[in-house]
């Protein structure tokens, strides 16, 4: 049995896996935060209890053959589904960014990023500990 | 979407500014650059636009530098009769370059820039603690 196949590894690396996905997602919004037209994205809260079924089930991804082809799965939010996000304001030339309120959602990420791979190191040595062998 | 392509995608952004700081700096280099000689046009104020597009090699939307536009509003003009680009009633065309509009663009490009710079520290903080696991 692989320590990937432990509940709470696999939980804790989709968690991370939402966080790297969310990190891009920000850093997309800021990069365009003054482009005309461009509407921010962000995904939907994480939530374990929705996410529990998808534990185990392989993402399916479409082959590139080409190097102009898209990769489908990856882009776009991935598996987590990226979504417009509802704007606070939006400036006339139609942008809905707000630095500030992007630069928060990014410390927010980076903390939470933290705290998962806080337990993941405490996980791992637990099973250490476990198996007697001192950290 | 992994980590290098959200490094990827804040160093268009950071590329982005930086192109737009160039602009401006012509645009403020140029505030007294009148013609040479009556009826040539002075300098006349660019813009720099931006394009968000997909980039297949990332997986997301990064920024471009579209194209320089011109800036078409009016020339301004001062009474300087003895200027060799003065007309006959003794007026030169000045370039459209407000020097306060362009400050504070500058301002803008330096919070957005600062706003991408962080995203990329923050970004290389995460990759950090993800090898932080590999030490346990």
């Amino acid at each position: 049995m692989g320590l990937m196949n432990m509940p709470v590894f696999s939980a804790l690396t989709d968690k991370m896996r939402w966080h790297q996905t969310r990190q891009g997602l920000l850093a997309e919004n800021v990069a365009n935060a003054e482009t005309p037209g461009y509407r921010g994205r962000d995904l939907a809260q994480y939530d374990f209890a929705d996410r529990q079924a998808g534990f185990s089930s392989a993402a399916v991804t479409t082959t590139a053959t080409q190097p102009m082809h898209f990769s489908v799965s990856s882009s776009e939010g991935g598996a987590f589904g990226a979504q417009r996000m509802a704007n606070f304001e939006i400036t006339p030339e139609g942008n809905g960014i707000t630095l500030e309120d992007e630069m928060m959602k990014v410390t927010t990420n980076l903390m939470d990023y933290q705290a998962a791979t806080s337990l993941y190191q405490k996980s791992i040595k637990i099973l250490r500990t476990a198996m007697g062998k001192q950290a | 979407m992994d980590f290098n392509s959200s490094l990827r995608i804040a160093a268009t952004g950071l590329h982005a500014q930086t192109a737009r700081m160039r602009v401006i700096a012509e645009n403020l280099a140029n505030a007294d650059s009148a013609g040479k000689a009556p009826g040539e046009e002075p300098y006349r104020r660019r813009i720099p636009t931006f394009e968000a597009s997909f980039d297949p090699s990332v997986g997301g939307k990064v920024v471009e530098v579209g194209r320089l536009a011109y800036d078409m509003s009016d020339f301004s003009s001062r009474y300087e009769p003895g200027h060799p680009a003065a007309d006959a009633s003794g007026y030169v065309q000045y370039p459209n370059v407000n020097p306060l509009i362009e400050a504070m663009d500058m301002r803008e490009a330096q919070r957005t820039y600062e706003a991408n710079l962080n995203v990329v520290t923050v970004t290389r903080q995460m990759l950090g603690r993800t090898l932080d696991i590999l030490r346990g």
